[in-house]
């Protein structure tokens, strides 16, 4: 028996898009969930403190970026290394009608975990089937 | 010939560059045995050496600190716990889901010249911090020179 049942994903690179600022940046992973009311998401950015999240939603698009902090690794010389630094960049495009002003958005633990909740146009509705 | 050049380590961000370079630069160091863990493993580690001793920077977001265990024995630091899923409510259905769940642990073998029995750990924005500090009898010291007569 193996207490091992995680293993580790090697982070990706974004691609297809340049930012002004030099760096890399990562993409994180996510989850995301969808229920009658709302669409959840959790994404894993490890080293980004809550101040230096950033969520947008602007045509359809859901933007998240979050910020590392790098004072973390000053004056630090490594030895050994598996993973490597930098901001994390996501972005979805979004089918859904949602209701923008209630967006919610928090940080955990370095996970952001985000509350979408649906417009009511989007919200399954039962439809009364008349007996004639 | 470029009329101007302008050096890449300028400026605030420059910083990561750098430091994401060093990083690189010492990916999977060969030099360095983690012993019983291997690369892939999860959480990933980085191991960083300063002037008091060396640090080890685990990647593990999410984590609930109560459930997460950290023991030493000879020279070896095993971190072990358990990363669970917040399941969603009753007729969710996943579009994505990339975020692994599930037990871990991870020993690995730290260099000689540690005192692990005075480790210190902290766990914050999902980075599991753990400090070693140097043994005491490996710090530099002075030797003072008694003048012949």
């Amino acid at each position: 028996m193996t207490a091992q049942e995680l293993a580790a994903r090697e982070k990706q690179p974004v691609q297809g898009q340049e930012k002004t600022r030099a760096g890399r940046y990562f993409l994180p992973d996510v989850d995301i969930y969808e229920t009658n009311e709302a669409l959840h998401l959790r994404a894993d950015m490890p080293g980004v403190k809550d101040q230096d999240v950033e969520v947008t939603l602007e045509n359809g698009i859901l933007t998240i970026e979050g910020k590392v902090l790098i004072d973390t690794y000053q004056g630090l010389s490594p030895l050994y290394t598996e993973y490597n630094v930098g901001n994390y960049f996501r972005q979805f495009e979004l089918n859904e009608a949602l209701d923008e002003s209630k967006i919610s958005a928090k940080m955990k633990d370095g996970v952001l975990e985000l509350e979408l909740p649906k417009g009511e146009a989007a919200k399954p509705r039962r439809i009364e089937v008349k007996t004639g | 010939m470029a009329l101007l050049r302008f050096r890449s380590d300028m400026g605030p961000t420059s910083g990561l560059l750098s430091l994401q370079e060093e990083l690189e630069r010492f990916l999977r160091n060969p030099n360095f045995s983690l012993g019983l863990s291997a690369y892939g493993e999860f959480p990933p580690i980085n191991v960083f050496a300063d002037s008091e001793g060396v640090l080890v920077i685990a990647e593990s977001p999410g984590l609930d600190p109560k459930s997460l265990n950290l023991s030493v024995q000879g020279r070896s630091l095993t971190i072990s716990g358990e990363r669970k899923s917040d399941e969603p409510k009753d007729n969710a259905g996943y579009h994505r889901r990339e975020r692994a769940v599930g037990r871990f642990s991870r020993s690995i073998q730290l260099p000689e010249d540690l005192d692990l029995s005075k480790a210190q750990a902290k766990y914050e924005a999902g980075l599991l911090t753990v400090r070693v500090p140097k043994a005491e009898e490996s710090k530099p010291r002075q030797i003072s020179i008694q003048a012949g007569r």
